[in-house]
């Protein structure tokens, strides 16, 4: 089942064009890789996909299980099941971290009809998760990555996919900033929400998340258009040669 | 006489009230005063950004409909005190040892005299005059040396069922005792009652006061208040006000350190909506060596309401090794809300640490995208960040019941609302004028 489909998507961060006509697919059950140089695209990809104001899309289409994604608030896409893990995420001092999570999840709830989340029960799965993250229970009381370091944020971001349990993560380097160990926890919380009903998109440069969390498809974007796909041996093969190579070929 | 300065209304002469409580000779003083003063006004130095003029129209009168202070079922063990329209209504049954509560009219000359004791200098001080020569209700808290009040008083004003009141207040701490007052303010919608109100704050050696101004409903109340107090040796007065709405609300407060050892807290936050104007100035004397001080204030304007806050701070030439804290950080939500934040430091002595810093910033965008990513709907989203701004001052709260209340009261109020005016995201990047700290 297709769960993302991206269609010839242009688009441009006030009058400059940085998408050129993306075209990809996801399937439920598919994990996919994205690299390419700095400045390719791949951010602003997530971010046309989270429905940031300020990123006009110009051309193309996105559907999302079928349905049109672009005409969706961002806060309805993320209810539908769609996840942002954000290359920097930011601080919010003054709202809890623990809040976050409630209301996350309770806006969730509503939109599926359901009531709000047990106060009990929440804190329960929530002290679980943190603690499978390797995190203090303290961080659910500080403001949100308030004076968090870069790899306590990104363990935050995927705290928050474990608990609001997306259809399609896309997550933007959410490896970089990371030690050996957090990585391997970070990509454990991945590989838990791994599903034949899920789709998840790692936005990436380091092979090195790719041999824990093992993609069924690595595809190199480059100035906003994808230039090759393949499957997990092109990210070793990048890993061995670098871009030149493909991107001269690609030209 | 002043020629150019307006007369008071003639609706305020109209209800002087036929008792006044001040000792005979202060109000006489205080009466040519007034006549000489009229109303404050944009010339006057403290008054150049709170117009005065919605006082020039008494308002029309709404019926008593005291509502019940949700306060009660927050602090059940407060000590109640109600005045509806700005006349005593309720006195707390009984009053634990050590502490006493009456009318003002009932009080022992002494204390009706320590009551009015603060006197108006200049047409600044107009409204003081106006307190001293018209207040014809108003109470006396006395609390014995070494009595440790356990439970708060709570002085409930329903600001209703008249057009005005003006009220005198005269509180006492006995040495090295322990109290905690709170006032606060509610009235209908409808009701645009002005109470002009003056509390004096007398501490003595050793104690430690709290007063929380809280202004709760009643967006056409309109409430001028005054406090002041002193400080004697190791006293120690936290003020925490917060206002969350009036038509016009502008509260002054004093705060004299006389002697060493003695702290101040000065902790606000003023939330302006619609067209409402809430102001508050604070003027705190640092007048002995080796006292402290730690003021922080939060305006947060939305639609076309407008903040104020002044904060002047004067150290004596001898009062060295002083330590003064002041910041005011703002939040402005809409491009027609208007918040203006002024800090003023006199400093004589050379031997100070004083720092202060003024910001006024907008709404992360960024903040907002993160939070709406998370599926949480905007206005939800928005309400969350303002609430947690705010709870920066609702953290000093020293009741977390009343904090945590206050706090889920915000986010509500918020979230039902839909905001006047998105906020653009991306387009706008915070307005921030940094923080200037001063070392002197
Ligand atoms: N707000 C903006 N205004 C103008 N240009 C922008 C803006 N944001 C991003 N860009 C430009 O868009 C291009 C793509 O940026 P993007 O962040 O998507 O790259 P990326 O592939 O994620 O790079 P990296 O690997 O460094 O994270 C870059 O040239 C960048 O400078
Ligand atoms: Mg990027």
């Amino acid at each position: 089942m297709k769960l993302l489909d991206i269609h010839n998507l242009h688009a441009k961060i006030g009058e400059k064009p940085i998408l050129r006509g993306i075209n990809l697919t996801v399937n439920a059950g598919e994990v996919h890789a994205i690299m390419g140089p700095n400045g390719s695209g791949k951010s602003t990809l997530c971010q046309v996909l989270g429905g940031r104001e300020g990123y006009e899309v110009t051309e193309g289409s996105v559907h999302f299980e079928g349905q049109d994604l672009l005409e969706r608030s961002t806060e309805e896409r993320a209810t539908a099941g769609l996840l942002l893990g954000f290359q920097h995420p930011v601080e919010i001092p003054g709202v809890k971290n623990i809040y976050l999570l409630k209301e996350a999840l309770n806006a969730q709830r509503a939109a599926q009809g359901l009531s709000e989340v047990d106060t009990f029960a929440f804190m329960k799965q929530v002290r679980e998760l943190t603690k499978s993250m390797g995190m203090d229970d303290a961080f659910l009381h500080r403001g949100v990555n308030d004076g968090f370091s870069g790899g306590e944020k990104k363990r935050n971001e995927i705290l928050q996919m474990l608990l609001l349990q997306p259809k399609l993560a896309l997550l933007d380097e959410t490896d970089s900033g990371l030690d050996i160990d957090a990585l391997k926890i970070v990509s454990e919380g991945i590989n838990r929400l791994r599903g034949s009903d899920r789709g998840i998109v790692l936005v990436t440069h380091y092979q090195r998340l790719l041999s824990y969390v093992e993609p069924d498809f690595v595809h190199i974007l480059y100035q906003g258009r994808i230039i090759k796909s393949g499957d997990k041996s092109l990210a070793l093969q990048l890993e061995a040669e670098g871009y030149q190579d493909i991107l001269d070929a690609a030209s | 006489m002043n020629p150019t300065r307006a007369a008071l209304p003639q609706w305020l002469a109209d209800h002087a009230p036929a008792a006044p409580l001040a000792p005979a000779a202060l109000q006489q003083v205080a009466r040519e005063q007034i006549h000489a003063w009229g109303l404050p006004s944009v010339r006057d130095e403290e008054w150049r950004w709170t117009n005065l003029r919605a006082l020039n129209q008494p308002a029309p009168l709404t019926s008593a409909a005291p509502a019940v202070s949700p306060l009660m079922a927050l602090l059940p063990d407060a000590l109640f005190i109600r005045f509806i329209g700005g006349k005593l209504s309720e006195l707390p049954e009984h009053c634990p040892p050590g502490l006493h509560i009456s009318r003002l009219s009932d009080a022992a000359p002494d204390a009706r005299q320590a009551a009015f004791a603060p006197v108006a200098a200049n047409a600044n001080d107009a409204l003081l005059a106006l307190n001293t020569a018209h207040a014809d209700d108003g109470l006396l808290i006395e609390i014995a040396p070494h009595t440790e009040l356990s439970a708060p008083i709570l002085i409930d004003w329903q600001d209703e069922a008249a057009a005005y009141a003006a009220t005198r207040v005269l509180v006492r701490v006995g040495a090295h005792s322990r109290a905690t007052v709170i006032e606060t303010a509610q009235a209908a919608d409808t009701a645009a009652l002005w109470r002009n109100s003056v509390m004096v704050i007398e501490q003595a050696e050793n104690s430690a006061f709290t007063h929380i101004g809280l202004g709760l409903d009643g967006a056409a109340r309109r409430l001028t208040d005054r406090q002041f107090v002193r400080l004697p040796r190791d006293a120690r007065f936290t003020s925490i006000n917060l206002q969350f709405g009036g038509q016009l609300v502008r509260r002054e407060i004093e705060v004299d350190i006389r002697d060493t050892g003695a702290h101040c807290n000065l902790f606000g936050l003023m939330m302006p909506r619609g067209k409402q104007v809430l102001d508050t100035h604070t003027r705190l004397t640092h007048g002995a060596a080796h006292t402290t001080s730690d003021e922080r204030y939060q305006i947060i304007a939305d639609d076309s309401a407008r903040g104020i806050f002044k904060g002047r701070i004067l150290v004596a030439q001898d009062a060295q090794k002083i330590q003064a804290y002041q910041n005011s950080r703002n939040l402005l939500l809409s491009p027609t809300a208007e918040i203006d934040t002024k800090p003023e430091l006199e400093i004589y002595a050379d031997d100070v640490k004083c720092s202060h810093g003024a910001t006024i910033g907008r709404l992360n965008p960024e903040a907002l995208y993160y939070l709406t990513s998370r599926g949480i709907p905007t206005a939800r989203a928005r309400a969350l960040l303002i609430q947690g701004f705010a709870q920066e001052i609702l953290d000093l709260l020293p009741l977390p019941a009343l904090a945590e209340w206050l706090a889920e009261r915000i986010t509500q109020t918020l979230s039902q609302e839909i905001p006047a005016q998105e906020v653009p995201v991306q387009k706008v990047a915070g307005q921030e004028v940094p923080a200037q700290e001063t070392p002197q």
